[in-house]
């Protein structure tokens, strides 16, 4: 029976390099329906094979139960929108579908109760790194978009069927390995005391506000200035921590030298950015080609 | 098939929505010529990336995979930021974001 459902995996796999070989931009459109039907084809199977597989597996996730429900959904949006950027022939409408990527992971990220992550999700990738693509794509838009011969390449894919078949050899492995619940699953490390919200709140966070806190600071006067410190949330557990105050401990507690690079990469980067925006053109290449 | 078979979400789950994310960047990136949709399709890698690192953070109870999404997103911005500036940059050199443009590059 095992050996059944690896084939189907396989099956899958195939289906979806046929199918997405299909939807990609070609010179000659052929029947447009056989595209999208084998993807669904394709996925259906790759999830009718994931409830397979959980018969022999029986363990408890731990998530909210109903939330399967929002799982098939976010998914199907986030795959369905991702084909669409990479077979969308008009590269605005690609960043748009990319931003419903973005939404859809970050929907997946509230079931995993990563609060924190979908939010910074929205907000950087949503928010931050598309304005950029969208600006981006109307600084170097051409002005001659009317003739056809310069467009030539938004409309037609290299090596539809090799990459194709490169992608989803690497899904097939990927998904064979992922499926491979005895190694994977039954590998789940217990719980370690040291990370519990107990043991945190009672080593790092002992003293953290519960209530809206007095104190008394000095303005350019010298004279002592009552500060109200803003209050937590009215149905705060004190002995439970948030997502975001578990990251934030993680984060600062065990990455510092991480942090610091972070910190590092994003100024060099800034620093390049500015310096690669800089630079001149020669003005005689740009008259010969352009 | 069993109801409580098809209401359990597994770690598996997950992890083929990320694997299948990330496999349709790479096909995108191969396949795409335009520049800007080449670099987009890196960020939908960056996503699958994601997706799989919060999976495992949620289901072996351990906050260092959210962690490091929030370098990923250090690191895809920073690529963003000089990706974009190369493009335009490029762009301004031959007049398209055709990447076969740039196929006889020497020297």
């Amino acid at each position: 029976m095992e050996q059944y459902l690896e084939y189907a995996l396989y099956i899958a796999s195939v289906l979806g390099a046929l199918s997405l070989a299909l939807m990609l931009p070609k010179e000659r459109p052929g029947i447009r329906f056989i595209g999208p039907l084998l993807g669904t084809a394709a996925m259906g199977g790759l999830w009718l094979f994931l409830a397979c597989s959980g018969i022999w597996d029986g363990r408890e996730s731990g998530l909210a139960s109903g939330s399967f429900i929002y799982y098939y959904l976010f998914s199907g949006i986030a795959i369905v929108s991702a084909v669409k950027v990479i077979t969308h022939t008009r590269p605005v409408y690609a960043a748009l579908w990319f931003v419903m990527v973005v939404l859809a992971s970050s929907g997946l990220f509230l079931i995993l109760s990563a609060q924190f992550m979908a939010f910074a999700m929205v907000i950087i990738y949503g928010g931050a790194i598309l304005v950029t693509y969208m600006f981006v794509l109307m600084l170097a838009s051409q002005s001659t978009s009317s003739d056809h011969a310069s467009q030539a390449y938004e409309k037609v894919a290299t090596e539809p069927i090799m990459a194709s078949a490169a992608g989803f050899l690497l899904l097939a492995v990927l998904l064979s390995i992922s499926f491979d619940y005895h190694s994977v699953d039954a590998a789940r490390a217990p719980l370690d005391p040291a990370n519990t919200d107990a043991a945190l709140i009672e080593s790092t966070l002992a003293n953290r506000p519960l209530k809206a806190v007095k104190t008394f600071v000095n303005n350019a006067a010298g004279e002592p200035v009552e500060v109200i410190s803003p209050a937590p949330p009215p149905n705060l557990d004190p002995t439970r921590l948030a997502n975001a105050e578990r990251i934030g401990l993680d984060l600062f507690q065990s990455h510092p030298l991480g942090l610091e690079l972070a910190g590092v990469i994003l100024l060099v980067s800034l620093v390049g950015a500015i310096v690669i925006a800089k630079t001149k053109v020669p003005d005689e290449q740009h008259a010969a080609s352009g | 098939m069993p109801e409580t078979v098809m209401n359990s979400l597994t770690l598996s789950h997950f992890l083929m929505t990320g694997a299948i994310l990330f496999c349709l960047g790479l096909v995108g990136f191969i396949t795409r010529r335009n520049l800007i949709i080449m670099f987009l399709c890196t960020e939908m890698m960056f996503q699958g990336v994601v997706v799989t690192l919060v999976a495992f953070s949620r289901f072996h109870l351990n906050d260092t995979g959210q962690t490091f999404v929030i370098f990923v997103l250090t690191i895809a911005a920073a690529e963003a930021a000089l990706a974009l500036g190369l493009v335009v940059l490029l762009f301004r050199r031959k007049g398209t974001l055709d990447s076969l443009v740039w196929s006889q590059l020497s020297g």
